[in-house]
């Protein structure tokens, strides 16, 4: 019988359940995706936010001290301090690993280059020549450029990472030379190499010339790099390939190069906004407290287990990027949580009011079940039952849809994000109840209300 | 006589809306105090979110000034090291306007006590503080002393942090350090001291002059237009990282709110569709009652009508004041300053409220019409 009735509710009066339902519907709708997005903001601002590059970087510790004025290096050529590029993969092991995002080591290397005329009668040459250390270019017509040997795409864990990915804002004409790519074109070996606009424009170069590097080797331009900063007037060519770049004697002789020398790295980790513990000096906190504080993803933390997992070198949060990405990463999602807790309330509030009206409406139906002889609970029973089927049954649409929306909205938004999960199950539950509690909460002082009410006077007035 | 009865029910009616207003809004009081509730929600979570969007740009952007310059002046061979015009700053903050924070920067290389050669820096303390935000500072010094910051790693090639010698073109100082300086980046490799002892030490002027202008790409490009008329044969170049990524998030966070507001709105609307409309066929009895006694169709909608209007024009008022309430609390809490309410937002909020309270009592009209007056008053 009480089923037959509840099923009789919903056959019969589907239009009043379509509204209260389509109320519910929405308000999931909209509860569901203002929580899948909150949820997800952090992240995607985060990724966002990398444009502004690293956030920690990485230098040799016993280095000496940088003389650099705008980009330009004012330091006089003196033996100085490398990391080891194998020493990279040691990052894999810190504690928070998963949360670097990218990863760019840069070997810089000052050298002299010269415009060179092209050799007609060959139809073949190099269109500027740069040496590192060649005494036989002091007095002559050759200008300082750095060499900067970077990673363009290199796979390291499941990243695949390199200065193109922590640049965002670096923009190539041409393509990004492609690492460990050593063609032999002619008799000599070639790499491809990029290079900065000014310094294309200055000496006239173009895709497809090539440079005379170190003392055997060819640079084939494949791209121009337009960055806004001093890469501008930089090569940029694959780390591996930094044998291009050793020094150079007087006979014209190739010195042995560092092997794989690396004069800086720039780490892009996911962090956690700083606080006041965050700057606390781990040596001073109590061994159960400094444990909290290493296994919190600050930037301070990060780059202390990196001073930990590799010897030598100086890791040091990028304060610039650092603490406005975590001012602004704080208040976009912190902005995202409080109208999530507005719509909820809101939504919550106005369904409650259109479930409350919906038993409020059918009065004269109460009045003829408990003159039927129906005791209180069982009427109770009966509309609560048909309370919950519809929050449950709305709210399920609703979650469906609600994530459908913030799964579109997101990549309407976003579009550089990889595709998320669409459905985050840990909402669904949490939709439900809510559509629960807020079609219960509405209806039920509407359905006491209605029980107060002596039957016949019900019907009476309901007529 | 059909038509007497029939013409005075009707100048009756004409006479009485006002009243007959006034009685049905009273009668149910519990009706029309629902009613008006929805519609302040309605009108409430309209005007936060639009007030709270409205004030987002330059809220955003105002979160953005702790990256610091995002242009940079300096000499024609863009050269921090070269020399600028000595009122090249005076005449970058005339050209970038008066809301841009402007900060010159003289650099010269000197040699520390230990005889490494260390990058100093000429600063305007004050203007500095206020562009730089992120430095962490130990102290600062004072604007006209002789006193130094240290960076991190500069301070470790000096031999006493507290007093230190530097030389630059055989002409020594001896200043007095004031605690370090801690960025992550090339400021820790430098030493920074006041403009006028850097100049009165060095005789270099300021190299590089570091411009905050406050506002999206627009008004930075705005802005470096006029810098590089104003200031012909210097460059001026825009730090175009930061340009470009705080007008991409600030849009990004713009363009989800206003998805937000949508779809608030459109719950809440139908929330308050479903109850309003119930209202109106809740009343299907007095709507026969005036049938039997001579009104029209349209005289009773007009009533309807009107009633939900005036309920949504009540519930705009007081939308509005919780509304701005709540936005003022929301950004208090989210960005530290306050929201003040904004009376621009009452138009597209009473528009709102209108369309809702329009469509709640016209859409129950079309089943009211189709029922029989008597039989309605019979009970069946």
């Amino acid at each position: 019988m009480f089923f037959r009735l509840l099923w009789e509710s919903f056959r019969r009066q589907r239009r009043r359940k379509l509204l209260a339902g389509v109320a519910i519907l929405l308000g999931a709708t909209a509860v569901t995706a203002m929580l899948a997005l909150a949820t997800t903001i952090g992240d995607r601002i985060h990724r966002e936010l990398a444009v502004y590059g690293a956030n920690i970087v990485i230098t040799p510790a016993a280095a000496g001290l940088d003389v650099n004025v705008g980009g330009v290096d004012l330091r006089p050529a003196t033996a100085n301090a490398y990391l080891k590029e194998s020493d990279l993969d040691k990052l894999r092991g810190i504690f928070w690993a998963n949360n670097i995002t990218g990863v760019s080591p840069e070997l810089d290397l000052s050298g002299m280059m010269l415009k060179v005329a092209p050799m007609d009668t060959l139809g073949y040459g190099p269109s500027a020549v740069w040496h590192v250390g060649d005494p036989r270019m002091d007095g002559s017509e050759a200008v300082p450029v750095t060499g900067v040997g970077y990673w363009f795409a290199r796979p390291f864990g499941n990243l695949t990472t390199g200065a193109p990915q922590l640049h965002p804002w670096w923009k190539i004409t041409g393509r990004w030379p492609g690492d460990h790519e050593v063609r032999s074109t002619h008799a000599e070996e070639a790499e491809e190499i990029a290079i900065g606009a000014t310094l294309a424009r200055r000496f006239g170069l173009h895709i497809g010339d090539w440079i005379h590097m170190g003392t055997e080797f060819e640079g084939d331009i494949v791209g121009i790099v337009t960055a806004g900063d001093a890469t501008d007037e930089r090569i940029l060519f694959p780390l591996d390939a930094t044998v291009m770049g050793s020094p150079v004697d007087a006979a014209g002789h190739g010195g042995v190069p560092e092997s794989s020398a690396v004069s800086r790295v720039e780490i892009s980790a996911r962090t956690r906004p700083e606080d006041t513990f965050a700057r606390k000096d781990p040596e001073t906190l109590s061994p159960s407290q400094r444990e909290i504080w290493y296994c919190r993803p600050y930037a301070n933390s990060i780059a202390f287990q990196i001073r930990e997992a590799i010897p030598g070198a100086d890791a040091q949060q990028v304060r610039r990027v650092e603490q406005s990405e975590g001012n602004v990463l704080k208040r976009i999602s912190g902005l995202m949580w409080l109208v999530s807790a507005a719509a909820l309330v809101a939504a919550g509030f106005a369904v409650s009011a259109a479930m409350a009206t919906a038993i409020l409406e059918r009065q004269g139906e109460i009045g003829l079940l408990r003159s039927l002889g129906a005791s209180r609970t069982a009427v109770a029973a009966l509309f609560l039952a048909e309370t919950a089927v519809l929050a449950v049954v709305a709210g399920l649409f609703g979650f469906l849809c609600g994530s459908g929306l913030a799964a579109w909205l997101g990549r309407r938004l976003f579009p550089t994000d990889a595709a998320g999960a669409v459905f985050n199950p840990v909402l669904l539950p949490v939709v439900i109840g809510l559509a629960l509690a807020v079609a219960a909460a509405g209806s039920t002082p509407a359905i006491r209300q209605a029980l107060k009410l002596e039957p016949s006077a019900v019907l009476r007035a309901g007529a | 006589m059909a038509v007497a009865t029939h013409a005075a029910a009707r100048r009756g009616t004409r006479l009485a809306l006002p009243r007959m207003l006034r009685q049905s809004l009273l009668h149910r009081r519990s009706r029309s105090l629902s009613a008006l509730l929805a519609m302040t929600v309605s009108a409430a979570v309209a005007t936060a979110l639009l007030t709270l969007y409205s004030d987002l740009d330059a809220k955003l952007h105002r979160e953005f000034r702790g990256f610091g310059a995002n242009v940079v002046v300096a000499g024609a061979a863009n050269r921090p090291g070269d020399a600028l015009p000595p009122d090249a700053a005076a005449r970058v903050q005339t050209a970038a306007g008066a809301d841009a924070t402007v900060a010159p920067f003289a650099y010269a290389v000197a040699t520390t006590d230990r005889g490494t050669p260390v990058v100093v820096a000429g600063m305007d303390v004050d203007a500095t503080r206020r562009l730089n935000t992120w430095w962490k500072v130990d102290a600062w010094p004072g604007a006209a002393s002789a006193e130094a910051v240290l960076g991190q790693k500069a301070a470790n090639f000096v031999a006493d942090e507290h007093a230190v010698k530097l030389t630059f073109a055989g002409r020594s100082i001896s200043l007095r350090g004031v605690g370090r300086l801690r960025t992550g980046g090339d400021e820790d490799s430098r030493i920074y001291l006041p403009m006028s002892a850097f100049t009165a030490w060095t005789g270099v002027g300021p190299g590089a002059v570091e411009v905050q202008v406050p506002g999206g790409a627009a008004k930075v490009e705005a802005a470096v237009t006029r810098m590089r008329s104003a200031l012909p044969g210097l460059s001026v170049n825009p730090v175009r990282a930061l340009v470009e990524g705080e007008n991409r998030i600030v849009d990004r966070t713009r363009a989800l709110m206003f998805g937000s507001v949508v779809l608030i709105a459109l719950t809440v609307g139908v929330s308050v569709l479903a109850t309003m409309s119930a209202s109106v066929l809740e009343r299907r009895r007095d709507f026969a009652l005036m049938r039997a006694l001579g009104g029209s169709q349209g005289q009773l909608l007009q009533m309807f009508l009107l009633e939900a209007l005036l309920l949504a024009g009540a519930g705009v008022v007081a939308g509005w004041i919780v509304g701005s309430a709540a936005a003022w609390v929301i950004s208090e809490a989210n960005f530290d300053t306050a929201t003040l309410p904004r009376l621009a937002v009452v138009p597209p909020v009473l528009l709102l409220n209108l369309v809702i309270a329009a469509i709640a009592s016209v859409l129950p009209a079309r089943v009211l019409r189709g029922l029989e007056p008597a039989a309605l008053l019979k009970g069946e």
